[in-house]
């Protein structure tokens, strides 16, 4: 369907634009317990068109985009693109370029769905339940992502990867009393053990919620999160660094300076890769046909290079940017004597924790933490934790030690000082 | 004027009555719902603007539901021959038969299900609609967000930028089966304004609201009325403070109300969620769950909001199901699987995210009924406590009937009267029974909000509606 459209777009006078073609195969299992529910197969094919036109003398550039469905018909098709053509004329953004570097030829991982398959099933099969502590249901979710790219600078590029995902729930019970978890793995293939593994720390986490106690009206207290929910944390620091953020001033971070008045806080560093072992994201180039470059987003607590889309790239003056979708975060230097000194809540479960990248507010409902106070320790649940980033980075400390969730590598361990926490005894 | 539906869809209709006959030669029960449903998003800012003629809605494909000893498999593509149905075919086969051999392989034991019901019906609906979003001038849209946007900047105090977003969709489904042939064409569309300025102390605060309905393009024009409440609730935010945490009486506006029906029971009674025990709901079934004053209603025919559809993604009727009925729990709203699974009937509730998705129970209109007090004599009631406004997101936990809400906006009233301070943002966490068991008050009025959309843990977005009036309660804020 390329060269259609490309004859389509000379024809009515287009001649920048961007073509990208990708084509979802996708595996799918339902499980309730360990009995299959449903299975699913698909294949879907869709031409996304983005055509530019340069307006008021080149000052300016209006675009549009669309998705073109593999059974449109000739008609269809052409007044699809006229459609967009007519309608860049209306969008007019300050004038900006297509990337014109070229990209060399890329490896291709096509998947083996079987084989990733059976690996899900074979690791969930193999978690350890007993007879008060097991698995809901599973549902596995298999992707080969193939896409094809090309713009009007001759930029082309063929990349096919796998992305997998597994959402797990996970109960726990004592008597008539039955809990549940919640967890969704997201990765490039099928990690058995590590799945296994993290499947039976679910369970583990659900044996404790029994027990749990409601979370005391402690007003104030230190928080160490050591799970996928300091993820967002980190997120946060990402965002900041976004060129929609910056260029819009939603984010007040500016390169060369501090991204906060540091106090005792590590100062951490966040580097932006193309590739992390066994990432859903893990492909070297962005949707815009740029090659994804490594480099440091913020060094050593200090904001340094943006990333992002290259519209808001071009308008911060970056025309080396990209996109990015891998993030490995470094420089926490604190070890026990520090996340663990004191009192402090751990917080492992929540309902939905959330940090806000614009706002900074830091907001979820507690369901499973550990009160770490006078020397003892009690399981809690229930009540909030808030707070800001802007309040929390100054002081914050991170492990050394790092763990990966997905795209995204993180300290093992944070701690956050002095959050607000709405207790409910 | 009536939505027509899809020309495309009209011309594969032999094509898919044959792929549903060939099929039926190997597996026990064959469906196939096709879509086609076009539309755009418009979003214009001070310092980008985009036109797209996709969203959330928009897609054309097709889906085939398959049961053979018992079990239920899908297959779901978008390039169809169709000179060659039995191509299609085979490929069906192939892919669902390289599956069963990987299950057979992990020896996966089934979950075996009956047969779905296949009654005869034939239904042809298009709906109402003043304008289709395909045909719509895109000149006259882009012109008038933008010059909201503009407004927006001069009104609106300390404002960074103004966002406002429009997109409509124009959804045509089809679903045959051997015995039945549905068709459905209808228009919804929402819109948004999203403000953002910092506070005294740098602080980023983002002033949100929408419209929504059924209908097309039109309903975007709503949203020059909606500018005009930026400046007062932008300067609430930004003198806003931290609330300090505890148990307050509350008052929830309508978006905060549908917002707690959505959380609190709405996905606590999809009865997916029953059959894999995974809701609390499915042992309350008849006892009480709330006040008298809590009536709360669910279902496509509910109202005609963004979800208003005639027909769910499997073939079944809309309805409108009465979930609790003055504080007694009734039923929960389920697809047709689980109905069959649960020995029960499906509700008109089984829907995808789009075609190439699985069909799960999920809500569509979901509404507390409206009560009998006035706004004035809520809050005049009020000792110590806050009126909740503008809603940022909910989660729910159906086998606790805990509920999360993150509200943008609480106003403190003390004695009966509004004092003027505004905290912000502020969650609201509590125990679904308690929440709605301290109902004491609902107002005469009442309104369903569609923006946004709605996922199952955290995937499978759809559209849904929620609201009802304002309420008075208890809620643990912080």
């Amino acid at each position: 369907m390329f060269k259609a459209v490309k004859e389509k777009l000379q024809a009515i006078g287009c001649d920048m634009y961007e073509l990208t073609e990708q084509t979802v195969k996708a595996w799918e299992f339902y499980f309730i317990r360990h009995k299959l529910d449903q299975n699913r197969a698909s294949s879907v094919k869709t031409l996304k068109v983005k055509v530019y036109r340069p307006l008021e003398d080149g000052k300016m550039l209006g675009s549009a985009s669309g998705d073109i469905n593999p059974t449109a018909s000739d008609e269809e098709l052409d007044q699809a693109l006229k459609n967009l053509y007519y309608q860049a004329s209306l969008v007019k953004n300050p004038a900006y370029t297509l990337t014109d570097v070229p990209i060399p030829v890329l490896e291709q991982k096509p998947v083996d769905h079987a084989a990733i398959a059976e690996s899900f099933m074979n690791a969930m099969q193999a978690v350890h339940e007993t007879e008060t502590e097991r698995i809901n249901s599973y549902e596995i979710f298999v992707r080969e992502i193939h896409k094809r790219f090309e713009n009007s600078n001759g930029v082309t590029y063929e990349v096919t990867y796998p992305e997998s995902m597994i959402e797990v729930v996970v109960n726990a019970s004592r008597g008539d009393h039955e809990i549940e978890l919640y967890r969704n793995f997201e990765s490039g293939v099928c990690n058995g053990e590590k799945l296994t593994r993290d499947v039976e720390d679910a369970l583990r986490f659900g044996k404790d919620r029994l027990i749990a106690e409601p979370t005391p009206k402690l007003q104030k207290s230190d928080v160490v999160f050591s799970t996928a929910d300091a993820v967002e944390l980190y997120s946060y620091f990402a965002y900041r660094m976004n060129a929609a953020l910056l260029f819009r001033k939603l984010s007040d971070w500016s390169k060369g300076e501090a991204v906060a008045e540091y106090t005792t806080g590590d100062r951490i560093s966040i580097l932006a890769k193309a590739s992390l072992d066994n990432s859903s994201k893990s492909y070297p180039v962005d949707e815009e046909g740029a090659l994804i470059r490594e480099r440091y987003i913020i060094r050593d607590g200090v904001a340094e290079e943006s990333w992002g889309n290259r519209q808001m790239s071009e308008y911060l003056g970056d025309k080396n940017s990209s996109d990015v979708n891998n993030f490995v975060v470094s420089g926490g230097t604190a070890d026990e004597s520090v996340l663990h000194a004191g009192d402090y809540l751990e917080l492992v479960e929540f309902s939905d924790f959330q940090v806000d990248e614009v706002g900074g507010d830091v907001l979820g409902e507690i369901r499973l933490g550990y009160w770490h106070h006078d020397g003892k320790v009690d399981v809690i649940t229930g009540g909030s934790v808030s707070g800001t980033m802007q309040d929390a980075i100054p002081s914050m400390r991170c492990s050394k030690e790092t763990e990966q969730y997905n795209n995204m590598v993180i300290p093992k361990e944070t701690r956050l000082y002095n959050l607000t926490i709405t207790g409910i005894r | 004027m009536k939505a027509p539906f899809s020309p495309y869809l009209n011309g594969i209709v032999p094509w898919v009555h044959q792929l549903v006959d060939l099929l039926g030669k190997t597996y026990d029960y064959v469906s196939v719902l096709s879509t086609d449903s076009v539309g755009f998003t418009i979003q214009m800012s001070q310092r980008s603007k985009s036109v797209t003629n996709s969203n959330m809605t928009t897609e054309r494909g097709n889906v085939v539901r398959v049961a053979k000893n018992g079990l239920y498999s899908e297959y779901a593509f978008n390039e169809i021959d169709q000179e060659d149905p039995e191509a299609a075919v085979r490929k069906i086969r192939d892919e669902l038969d390289r599956q069963i051999k990987v299950l057979e392989k992990t020896k996966t034991p089934v979950y075996e299900t009956g047969l779905l019901s296949d009654e005869p019906l034939e239904l042809f609906v298009e709906k109402e609609t003043e304008q289709l979003p395909e045909t719509e001038d895109p000149e006259k849209l882009v012109s008038f967000l933008q010059s909201l946007s503009d407004r927006g900047m001069e009104i609106i105090p300390g404002a960074r930028d103004c966002n406002v977003r429009g997109m409509s969709t124009h959804i045509s489904k089809m679903f045959i089966s051997k015995n039945r042939f549905l068709r459905q064409s209808y228009v919804y569309a929402e819109g948004s304004i999203a403000s953002f300025a910092p506070n005294e102390e740098g602080e980023m605060k983002m002033a949100y609201k929408g419209v929504s309905g059924l209908g097309g393009p039109e309903i975007l024009f709503r949203l020059k009325e909606t500018l005009e409440e930026f400046p007062k609730l932008m300067q609430d935010l930004l003198s806003s403070e931290k609330i300090v945490p505890g148990e307050y009486e509350i008052i929830t506006d309508p978006g905060i109300t549908g917002l707690i029906a959505h959380e609190a029971f709405g996905h606590g009674v999809e009865m997916d969620m029953f059959v894999k025990e995974r809701a609390l709901g499915a042992k309350y079934i008849g006892q009480r769950v709330g006040s008298d004053k809590v009536t709360m209603h669910e279902g496509a025919l509910c109202a005609d909001s963004v979800t208003a559809y005639a027909f769910d993604d499997e073939g079944i009727i809309a309805g409108d199901v009465i979930e609790i009925d003055h504080g007694i729990l009734k039923t929960g709203i389920c697809d047709a699987l689980a109905a069959l699974r649960l020995g029960g009937q499906p509700t008109g509730n089984g829907k995808r995210q789009n075609f190439a998705h699985k069909a799960y129970t999920r809500m569509t209109n979901t509404i507390f009924d409206s009560g009998t007090d006035s706004v004035d004599d809520m809050i005049a009631s009020v000792k110590h406590g806050y009126l909740l406004s503008g809603t940022e997101s909910g989660m729910e936990d159906p086998k606790h009937w805990g509920i999360q809400c993150i509200v943008s906006r609480g106003y403190e009233i003390k004695d009966g009267k509004l004092t003027g301070k505004v905290v912000s943002p502020v969650i609201m966490t509590g125990y679904v029974p308690d929440l709605l068991g301290n109902i004491c008050m609902a107002s005469t009025d009442r309104r369903v909000d569609g923006n946004g959309g709605c996922g199952k843990g955290y995937k499978e977005w759809v559209k849904v509606a929620d609201g009802g009036p304002y309420l008075k309660t208890k809620a643990r804020l912080g």
